[in-house]
């Protein structure tokens, strides 16, 4: 009777672990889609350099280079938290420039 | 003790009321703005900054100059007269709808729409009037559009700008999203267009030779020498974000439209000159 729960038991046990771990293709949607979202969030500030590397991510994982697209894809991410950070401070900062203001 | 906060409350509300009222309608915008490029630029006369670089510099003007002879947008301007003269399937043409038949009414473009709630470009009432009368609407930023604009264009040569902001909340609030776009920082390289034609006007930046804000639009659509052809003020728009690797926005989106309101509001008074030459 306590066999089967055993086995049941250690094979549980066994699958976490490889349940948990990631592989780089997944790595890279990960990064990826966050990259996306933050690149869409910069809204009419986005930058062009962001959709380069994007595109480049997309293009090397396609390839199966998922290294390169991982480095990618980190360049976007970075590029596009900076352009969503300018968006922001440009909100009341125009401001301070303006003639008539 | 009680005194001394109500002078100090009524001193700080004196202070603070006309920092609030300053700029705070277009017109006292548009005054200050052309009041900082006379005083930027002493020596040119009011009405030559409708030529941009060539107010401005006497080696590009000679190069401008000597190219009046034969314009390069003349056979455009030709082309776009018998498009905006061709009738339509319908038997209707361009004339029909526009006010005194499209001829001489460049200098009012873009005003705000009222009843739409939005500003209205000559492009896009060009574009709408051929999808009204049954006919595919033209690409936005060169060919058959910069034609007929520049056609269009060049029947109110002389006529002074002739922006009208509203007293309309909807209006005051495309002039001001135009306003913050153009003092707003983009792209990667971290300019706005007030970067380089409020701020630094009259010099070079690479092969560039930057022109003052009031004027601009007064010689759309131009003929660069870099295009090749004639193109439209949104093309320009779209060039200059990308230049300071920032996403263009689409020829014609609600944000350009807005811009070239608040842009061509600023050139008020001075003379439609389009279409024109540009390096």
């Amino acid at each position: 009777m306590k066999k089967p729960l055993l086995a049941i038991g250690i094979s549980l046990a066994l699958s976490v672990p490889l349940a948990a771990q990631a592989g780089p293709k997944e790595d890279f949607q990960e990064v990826y889609s966050k990259a996306q979202s933050t690149h869409q969030d910069a809204g009419t500030f986005q930058w062009t350099i962001t959709g380069d590397r994007l595109k480049a991510a997309k293009s090397a994982a396609d390839n199966g280079d998922y290294e390169k697209a991982i480095a990618m894809a980190d360049e976007a991410l970075k590029l596009a938290e900076e352009s969503v950070a300018q968006r922001k401070q440009q909100k009341e900062a125009w401001r301070h420039v303006a003639i008539g203001n | 003790m009680l005194k001394a906060k109500v002078i100090l409350v009524a001193l700080g509300a004196a202070l603070a009321v006309p920092q609030a009222l300053a700029g705070a309608t277009p017109e006292e915008d548009r005054k200050e703005t052309v009041e900082y490029f006379k005083q930027m630029f002493p020596d040119v006369p009011f009405e030559e900054f409708v030529n941009g670089q060539y107010a401005l510099n006497d080696d590009r003007r000679k190069q401008w100059e000597s190219m009046q002879d034969f314009p390069p947008y003349e056979f455009a301007v030709a082309e776009g007269q018998e498009m905006f003269e061709t009738p339509f399937a319908n038997g209707k043409t361009y004339a029909s709808c526009f006010e005194n038949g499209g001829i001489g009414i460049r200098q009012n473009y873009p005003y705000f729409d009222t009843e739409k709630n939005e500003v209205i470009t000559l492009e896009l009432a060009i574009n709408r009037c051929r999808e009204a009368n049954g006919e595919e609407p033209l690409k936005w930023k060169k060919g058959a559009i910069a034609s007929i604009s520049a056609y269009m264009a060049s029947t109110s040569q002389g006529k002074p700008i002739n922006i009208k902001v509203p007293d309309d909340p909807d209006a005051l609030a495309a002039y001001q999203d135009g306003k913050e776009f153009y003092y707003s920082r983009r792209g990667q390289l971290n300019f706005s267009c007030a970067s380089c034609h409020v701020q630094n006007p009259g010099k070079w930046i690479r092969a560039d030779f930057l022109s003052p804000t009031v004027g601009q639009p007064a010689n759309f659509p131009v003929h660069r020498a870099k295009w090749g052809e004639l193109g439209t003020l949104h093309r320009r728009f779209a060039g200059c974000n990308n230049n300071v690797r920032a996403d263009p926005l689409p020829a014609q989106s609600e944000e350009y439209r807005n811009l070239e309101y608040f842009l061509t509001y600023m050139s008020n008074g001075l003379p439609v000159v389009g279409p024109a030459t540009r390096p």
